[in-house]
């Protein structure tokens, strides 16, 4: 697939926050991406509005507070596309097209059963929480991710396993937890799985404590991907290192490349891999 | 004075007031129990009005004057010197001075800035303040058309650690205060989705009564997309977007134009604080921005302050025209609200638009996809009357002259019989150095807000070029200016600065005034910055009082007199007064926001050390002007505040940016707090990595004048080390002095055989724990 026909649906509802620069990156990069409400897909928008998932080859969803996150981040975005969107969703899914979560949409894809997806391409029930972080409060800082995926994830096929990239963290619940008794045997699955996608480091490479892992998340992990590696949640927003000088510390980077920073590395891999893949 | 309060008999409340025959005493006892807020020259004014229409007003009528002639709305005691200070500093780039002002970024884009006070909501309900203070700013650049792209928030609160027991009955302590409105700030424009990139936070015993909570927004958009806050043309219809009508916010703009008083505690208590809801925020800025951005709005305006009762005469007043409103057609959030509730009703997330009739359709549409309410509750009407009808009955019918024309006075100013001294009177030498930079270090308003500023969003848009905290990743220390990239198109960006001065103000107004618009400027020019346009939020006492007035006037001097100077236009700003508690005022506190333009993002700097080896030079001079200071904050005298030379400042300027735009600067940072130790301490901790700076060249001073002295004009600079002779170059005619270099693990400090060292970490730990260690805010 050429790259000029890849149609990216950036999907939002109110309080989602960051689809205008996630549209806009994925233009920048040559595809068609548009900002689509959720209602437009699920058919509660006028007829010359509505839109049909099957119609797109990537699905984001950007991060922000959806629908202010006065539950648990990303409950009710979750249920609202579980509702009247799971069938195309699945489809979606087993269909191999990509679909990108980042930081709420993260959020939104674990509670939507979509992540870490180790019982089914969407279980009923969410298999993981991201809760509050140990701070107890919001944090905006950045981040080091180790990539420790083997190659299975569509996000991170432009990167070298091992390599330390640069994202901005910015949420109050980051803490990725699994039930108590099974966290264990969960972890080791997701490690036989490559669904490990980065982890948090410091500046010397080491998995660390507060503040490199903001939120206190279970085994550094910043970033999952389903078993087929088509479905990615990142909590840090890569978008916010989309550019060289967004990275934070660019002014004392004289080297490297002079436009582009880490973040882009992920929206290219996903779009490489629709090119290869259909 | 109840028969005075007659009920028409409707199957709704509406009371006509018996006003003609009325006492002058029977006159000011109406406008208290109304809630009015008017005094008794401006009921007799009005009463005089009424008579000429030979009838009583209905309390819709009489509210509505109480919102639109308060101190909040009409800027009645400060009008008078804006006009003769501020509103003259001109520049041709300056596209219009609305509810924001709206200034040229390049030749197909314009963005807009304001600030604005929320000092008493915050001081009552400081989570609720705070929160519908920061959706209050976005709606005034949101009423432009713009985009908001930036938030600041300069905050000012009594000393954290301050005794339970000396705090007056009735105030909240600082502690809860400081919290709340922090995570008020967070959880509101976290949630909306607009970047918190600067700001300041300075503690003070004075603020323990009232404390000063300013916000700031700056917006960005095709000039194609600006609208104008006013009705285009005879056939316009008003639709109310947004948010339903409720109760709350009733009478904040009157409450807001008295002293905060136990009966104004009452009040704002009683629910005229907002509540806000950045949900509803979020999609109604989508949906006007797209609005605008199709071309369909007329006017657009936000209803913050009177609510209706002030948009709507003002937007049409405004456009030439009159206005008619159907009231009943508001949505509301509960049933048997009486119809001046809801004609003033300050509840929040509503936008006004005066659209023409071919456009509703689209319009209704646009919001219809936000999920977001919008009504056709009016139109616009030829003669200059607004007119207001509540199922039909005529609740309102007032000429807009009138009725938007409030009062305007020359009230009375004198200076206080004592001003503090500035007499030089300093004390003895520190004996220890060290220990008195680590004290300055950990002072409440020098140490690192990291605390803070993390718990805010100042990311979201994917945009901020210079973040608020900048050096090595996990160390970095305050920067001086945030950059902004608007359009991922160009290198063209936006830096954005604040600062408040009150310390100096309290000293000196004037020079306070002053020193606020050179500091900004400072802080611009920074990061490679050409300062482009200011706005002020002035936050005094009760303007009733000669001497509050007197430091206000001379305070809005010293701004505009240094603006104008500097060529920097000042197209939107604000004034509260009324900062005053039974403990009398808050210190006198004015805030200046800048904005500059850098025209190659690329070449921005930080203030962070970026290598060793480098020269360190300290540009401007240094003289004995400690008055306010943090050094003589700590160790008590007196000196003179600093003064401001416009014409030096506008010099070095001009000269350090072409050093920036160069590429001989590797970092540069502003001399504020603490002088030339603290900036250097502060570079050293961005960078991590020591100086050794050598002073000798400022002799015979006073070392402790060397290193703490507030003279404004000043940066310290590393010089990209290779480019050294180039930079000197570029520098000449401008005092400059070379100090040392960078490198190893500590601040070396010398003069002559006085010296003092501090190895990073222990700066770090004095400076970095110095907040988190007093305040929790969850």
């Amino acid at each position: 697939m050429k790259r000029s026909n890849i149609r990216v649906a950036v999907v939002y509802i109110e309080g989602t926050n960051c689809e205008d620069e996630s549209v806009a990156y994925f233009r920048h990069l040559g595809a068609q991406a548009e900002k689509v409400h959720l209602k437009q897909l699920t058919g509660d928008a006028p007829p010359e509005l509505r839109r049909d998932l099957d119609d797109y080859d990537l699905l984001m969803i950007p991060g922000g507070f959806a629908a202010g996150d006065y539950i648990r981040a990303g409950t009710i975005f979750a249920a609202r596309m579980r509702s009247k969107l799971s069938k195309n969703l699945v489809g979606f899914v087993k269909a191999g097209k990509p679909v990108f979560g980042v930081c709420n949409g993260f959020q939104v894809l674990v509670e939507a059963g979509l992540l870490p997806a180790l019982s089914g391409v969407m279980t009923a029930e969410p298999e993981a929480v991201l809760a509050t972080n140990d701070s107890s409060h919001y944090e905006c800082r950045p981040s080091l991710l180790r990539l420790e995926n083997g190659g299975s994830c569509a996000f991170t096929r432009t990167l070298k396993r091992g390599q330390v990239v640069t994202f901005i963290s910015a949420h109050a619940e980051g803490k990725l937890l699994f039930p108590a008794q099974r966290e264990k045997r969960i972890l080791k699955e997701l490690i036989d799985n490559d669904q490990v996608v980065f982890r948090f480091v410091d500046d010397r490479g080491k998995y660390a404590g507060y503040p490199w892992n903001p939120s206190g998340t279970t085994f550094n992990i910043a970033a999952l991907c389903n078993r087929e590696g088509n479905v990615f949640g990142v909590q840090p927003h890569p978008e916010r290192c989309f550019f060289r000088h967004l990275r934070p510390d660019w002014t004392r980077q004289p080297d490297g490349d002079p436009v582009y920073g880490d973040g882009k590395s992920v929206f290219e891999s996903a779009l490489r891999y629709v090119e290869k893949r259909f | 004075m109840g028969e005075r309060i007659r009920r028409r008999p409707l199957p709704f409340a509406l009371h006509d007031i018996a006003l003609r025959d009325a006492s002058p005493n029977e006159l000011a006892q109406l406008s208290d129990r109304m809630g009015l807020a008017l005094s008794i020259d401006e009921m007799v004014r009005i009463q005089a009005h009424f008579e000429g229409l030979r009838r009583d007003p209905t309390e819709v009528e009489l509210q509505s004057l109480g919102q639109a002639w308060s101190e909040h709305c009409c800027y009645k005691s400060s009008k008078v010197f804006l006009k003769e200070f501020i509103f003259p500093v001109q520049a041709p780039y300056v596209i219009d001075r609305g509810d924001a002002g709206v200034v040229e970024f390049d030749e197909d884009h314009a963005y807009a800035l304001r600030i604005e006070s929320h000092n008493h909501p915050s001081a009552i309900e400081p989570y609720g303040g705070a929160n519908t203070g920061i959706g209050g700013i976005l709606r005034d650049v949101l009423a432009m058309g713009a985009q908001p792209i930036a938030l600041a928030d300069p905050l000012h609160f009594g000393p954290l650690d301050y005794p339970m027991e000396k705090l007056p009955r009735g105030t909240k302590h600082p502690k809860y205060l400081f919290g709340g409105v922090v995570a008020g700030i967070r959880d509101y424009g976290n949630r909306v989705g607009v970047p918190t990139v600067a700001g300041c936070i300075v503690f003070d015993e004075g603020y323990v009564g009232n404390i000063v909570v300013n916000v700031a927004c700056v917006g960005f958009g095709k000039k194609s997309q600006i609208v104008r806050n006013r009705v285009g043309s005879a056939k316009d219809v008003f639709i109310l977007g947004g948010g339903r009508t409720g109760r709350d916010g009733i009478h904040g703009v009157t409450y807001a134009s008295v002293d905060l008083t136990d009966k104004a505690v009452e009040g704002w208590e009683a629910g005229a604080v907002q509540l806000g809801d950045p949900i509803l925020k979020e999609p109604l800025i989508q949906a006007c921005v797209e609005s605008a951005q199709a071309g369909l709005l007329d006017g657009l305006k936000d209803l913050g302050g009177g609510g209706l009762s002030c948009v709507i005469g003002e937007m049409a007043l405004a456009g030439g025209f009159g206005a008619e409103v159907d009231l009943e057609k508001v949505p509301l959030k509960e049933e048997g609200l009486a119809p001046w509730e809801i004609w003033v009703s300050e509840s929040q997330e509503r936008m006004m638009l005066a659209v023409r009739p071919e456009n509703v359709d689209s319009v209704l549409k646009i919001f219809d996809l936000y999920d977001v309410p919008a009504t056709v509750i009016g139109r616009v009407i030829p003669e200059k009357v607004c007119r207001v009808r509540y199922q039909g009955t005529v609740v309102l019918e007032m000429d807009l002259p009138f009725y938007t024309g409030g009062p305007e006075y020359s009230r009375p100013y004198e200076a206080p019989a004592a001003l503090p001294s500035q007499d030089l009177r300093l004390p003895r030498e520190p004996q220890d150095y060290r220990s008195t930079i680590l004290k300055i270090l950990a002072s409440p308003n020098v140490a690192s807000k990291e605390y803070v500023i993390r718990q805010y969003d100042h990311e979201v848009r994917a945009s901020t070029v210079l973040k608020p905290l900048q050096g090595v990743i996990g160390k970095a220390a305050h920067g001086d200016a945030s950059v902004i990239r608007p359009r991922i198109d160009s290198w063209r960006a936006l830096a954005i600065a604040v600062t408040s001065t009150p310390a100096f103000t309290a000293i000196d107004p004037y020079r306070g005034g002053a020193t606020a618009v050179d500091e900004v400027c400072r802080n611009l020019v920074s990061v490679g910055a050409s300062p482009h346009a200011l706005t002020n939020c002035l936050n005094f006492g009760n303007p009733e009082k000669p001497d509050r007035l007197w430091s206000f006037r001379e305070a809005v001097r010293g701004i505009g007199t240094t603006a104008k100077a500097l060529g920097i236009p000042i197209p939107s700003g604000n004034v509260s007064f009324y900062n005053e508690s039974t403990r009398g005022p808050c210190p006198p506190t004015p805030v200046v926001l800048g904005v500059g333009i850098v025209e190659d993002l690329r070449q921005c700097v930080t203030s962070d050390f970026k290598r060793a080896g480098d020269p360190v030079v300290l540009v401007g001079s240094t003289q004995a002007d400690l008055g306010g200071s943090e050094y003589l904050r700590l160790r008590g005298g007196t000196a003179p505040v600093p003064s401001v030379d416009p014409m030096g400042l506008r010099a070095s300027m001009d000269h350090l940016l072409r050093a920036i735009r160069e590429g001989t600067v590797a970092a540069a940072h502003d001399l504020s707090h603490g002088g030339l130790a603290i900036a250097a301490a502060e570079m050293c901790l961005g960078g991590d990595v020591g100086a050794d700076l050598k002073t000798t060249a400022m002799d015979p001073m006073r070392w402790d004048i060397q290193l703490f002295s507030e003279s404004n004009g000043r940066w310290l600079i590393e010089v990209a080390g290779h480019r050294y002779d180039e930079f000197t170059h570029l520098m000449e005619g401008i005092p400059a002095t070379y100090l040392g270099t960078t490198g190893e693990r500590s601040l070396h400090l010398g003069r002559g055989r006085q010296w003092t060292s501090l190895a990073i970490p222990v700066m770090r730990k004095a400076w970095g724990e110095a907040i988190p260690n007093q305040v929790v805010v969850s």
